[in-house]
């Protein structure tokens, strides 16, 4: 998994791409809790070169997801296909986060 | 000392380095030592030959001086007979050396009336006698000792002879011509002689013959022998004749440069009695004469053989020696080795407490020691580590493995699982991927009539997700016991989770509440992938997810209970998402459309023949690539009231 960050005037956008695991999973939270650290507000999430998330990986976004919350940030997700929207879809975890089509949506959103 | 050691190695290696040295050095001794005592040989052979010479030379040139003055004396034309008669005494009484002098005047020369005119003075007993020579039985100006010096007009030595007089003394005469001057020219008057015994010169040869290894000859102007140790070719026999007798014909080249009068060394082959021998000559100038000395080879090389024996002797010694030198040292140098060996041998087959040899010196040896000692302390040290390791790691894996028996043991195990219930057929099946996980199913009567039955799946594996599960597991039994809305079991059990859970673990449930006497089924689902229903009369459909959110996340989160009706012969199939989520070893996805195709395989098949199909399947494709998630199945087969008949 590879994630590029991106700091933007809106907010910061976090390309997550690979296959989000147990493995990556911690590199993930990570991450993201160093863009929190920065005072960040808001968090745009493209997952569109993601090719694989597990359960684990839900996990982290999840637990991301709660700190972002208590920091007072909204956390945005955006490019979700393939596997990865379905994951998404049946997880529920769409009905929980703001999810866009395209990261300019995202930011405009 | 072991035939492939490097003790042996070593001494043989120097060994034989040695000895090729040292047989170079005896080579090289030889040949040196060969050379000069050839040439000391030859050194002396000349000095003894020239020297001989020079001897010989000396006495015959006093006497060479002696006769020409009397010759210049006798050139005086007012002579008297008595004048000439103590002349010829005079040179005898003062020359022992001389034997006889004659002085011999041409016919008439002397006195006018007298045709031979000869005084000759001769030795005998002590005594100086005179007679005169000539007469007609005596004509002496056609004698050699005459006739040469007239003819020649110079003074001449004489073959020598045999003295018929004496006892046989060998001889030699020194012969002078004389002459006066008549009317301005040199006119011949006569012949001085003296006669010379060789009796001395014989002597002297036959002593230097008796004092060296060879011996010593002299050849005349013609090459007959004057003197030679074998005394029968004196005078009898020539160096040509003798070389023709011996089938020489290398000594009759040397005989001719002899009487020519050169000087040399040369070497000649299977000499008479002496076999190979140096030869060195030098003549006698004034006589014509040449003095020969022989020196046998094998003498000469005696002293070059004697040296070499002792330098051999000396050299086998020292090798001798070093044999014992170098065999020592190696040994002695090869023995911590050897005893290192048997320590590593020893150390090799398992004996960690194996003891190295002490060793003080610095040397490789020493090094090689202190580096064994260093690896045998840290092999100790790594095995100790390891016993550790392993003994923590075999508490956790047993730990592990009761924690897998105990994870099993709260799954209903036993199938078929009711079978005095004829209306349905469940199968189930867990797979954990490792020792505990997070996949969970279960199912129990709620009441008569209602059958409850879930399948769920928590984030993650291992350790904590077996907890979650655990947790998980024992919720949904209480609930689930108290009512029969699918809906409410899940919010219900939801809000437990979700309550504190600052890990963000979740489980994603399908669960259902099937009516048995009618077949109609209610369920719902947090976040579990869809479920296949496969039925007699569509064949193979998937139920569509409601995309609710999956528990332990969000407190108060809704779930939509839904419902529908089993027919009879038709099958339910749940499971998690390790089963679509099955990798092979190219991390390719099982996928929904395989499970699918496999499904539709499956018709008329019972719970359990459903569930090892696809467990077939699922084995073949990932053809015993690691597995990367637990995997959980649950087929519910209703099989309806009236089945029986």
């Amino acid at each position: 998994m590879d994630i590029i960050c991106d700091k933007r005037e809106s907010g910061t956008l976090l390309q997550v791409s690979g296959r989000l695991d147990a493995l990556s999973a911690a590199t993930f939270e990570k991450d993201f809790l160093q863009v929190m650290e920065g005072g960040e507000t808001k968090v745009v999430v493209d997952l569109a070169d993601l090719k694989y998330i597990s359960s684990a990986g839900l996990r982290s976004i999840l637990a991301s997801a709660k700190k972002a919350r208590k920091a007072g940030c909204t956390m945005h997700f955006c490019g979700l296909k393939g596997m990865v929207q379905e994951v998404f879809q049946v997880s529920g975890l769409g009905t929980m986060f703001t999810v866009s089509a395209t990261v300019e949506e995202a930011f405009g959103a | 000392m072991r035939l492939h050691g490097i003790a042996f190695r070593l001494a043989s290696l120097t060994l034989v380095g040695a000895t090729l040295i040292l047989t170079a050095i005896l080579g090289y001794n030889y040949t040196v030592s060969r050379s000069m005592i050839v040439s000391l040989a030859e050194e002396r052979g000349t000095l003894l030959a020239d020297y001989t010479a020079e001897n010989i030379s000396g006495v015959f040139n006093a006497i060479q001086k002696v006769m020409n003055t009397i010759s210049f004396s006798l050139e005086d034309a007012g002579l008297t007979t008595k004048q000439v008669n103590d002349l010829g005494w005079m040179v005898l009484n003062d020359n022992p050396e001389i034997f006889g002098s004659a002085i011999a005047f041409e016919p008439y020369a002397f006195q006018s009336d007298s045709k031979y005119y000869a005084p000759y003075h001769y030795r005998s007993n002590n005594d100086i006698l005179f007679e005169r020579l000539g007469g007609k039985d005596y004509q002496y100006f056609y004698m050699d000792w005459y006739q040469l010096p007239r003819e020649l007009e110079r003074s001449v030595w004489t073959e020598p002879y045999y003295d018929k007089v004496g006892d046989s003394e060998l001889m030699t005469t020194y012969a002078v011509p004389f002459y006066r001057m008549r009317d301005g020219h040199k006119v011949l008057k006569g012949v001085v002689t003296a006669d010379i015994s060789l009796s001395w010169v014989q002597k002297l040869i036959a002593g230097l013959s008796d004092r060296e290894s060879g011996y010593v000859f002299m050849l005349s102007r013609y090459g007959t022998f004057i003197a030679h140790p074998d005394a029968n070719l004196v005078m009898n026999e020539t160096i040509f004749t003798r070389a023709e007798k011996l089938k020489h014909p290398q000594l009759r080249e040397v005989g001719r440069r002899m009487v020519a009068g050169e000087s040399d060394v040369v070497e000649l082959k299977d000499m008479p009695v002496i076999g190979d021998s140096f030869l060195y000559f030098s003549p006698l100038l004034d006589q014509q004469w040449s003095i020969g000395v022989v020196f046998p080879k094998k003498e000469i090389m005696a002293d070059v053989s004697r040296l070499n024996r002792e330098v051999a002797t000396l050299g086998i010694l020292g090798f001798v020696v070093l044999v014992l030198l170098i065999t020592c040292l190696a040994s002695r140098i090869t023995r911590p080795l050897r005893k290192l060996t048997v320590s590593a041998h020893d150390m090799a087959s398992g004996n960690l407490e194996a003891e190295l040899p002490v060793t003080t010196s610095k040397d490789e040896v020493g090094e090689l020691t202190s580096a064994f000692q260093t690896m045998q302390d840290s092999i100790k040290n790594y095995i100790t580590n390891l016993t550790e390791t392993t003994a923590a790691k075999e508490r956790i894996e047993s730990e592990l493995r009761i924690a897998h028996d105990i994870q099993m043991s709260i799954l209903p195990k036993l199938f078929p699982a009711f079978p005095e219930r004829k209306e349905f057929d469940i199968y189930a099946s867990i797979e954990p991927a490792k020792e505990v996980g997070g996949d969970l199913y279960d199912f129990f009567f709620v009441d008569e009539t209602h059958f409850c039955f879930l399948v769920g799946d928590v984030s993650g594996k291992g350790v904590p997700a077996a907890f979650f599960m655990a947790v998980t597991k024992t919720l949904l039994k209480v609930v689930a016991e108290r009512t029969l809305d699918p809906g409410e079991v899940l919010i219900r059990v939801n809000n437990d989770l979700a309550e504190d859970n600052d890990a963000c673990m979740f489980v994603t449930l399908f669960l259902a509440v099937m009516e048995i006497s009618t077949g109609k089924v209610r369920y719902a689902s947090a976040g579990h992938n869809p479920p296949l229903l496969m039925t007699k009369r569509k064949g193979v459909e998937w139920i569509p997810p409601l995309n609710e959110l999956v528990a332990g996340v969000m407190e108060d989160t809704h779930y939509t209970t839904k419902s529908m009706t089993l027919s009879p012969g038709d099958t339910l199939f749940i499971y998690t998402d390790g089963v679509t989520e099955a990798m092979d070893s190219t991390q390719e996805l099982y996928s929904e459309e395989r499970l699918e195709d496999v499904m539709n395989q499956c018709q008329g098949k019972s719970a359990e023949q459903i569930i090892r199909t696809i467990d077939g399947a699922l084995k073949d494709f990932t053809g015993g690539a690691e597995q990367s998630d637990d995997i959980t199945m649950l087929a519910m087969q209703y099989l309806g009231t009236n089945s029986e008949s």
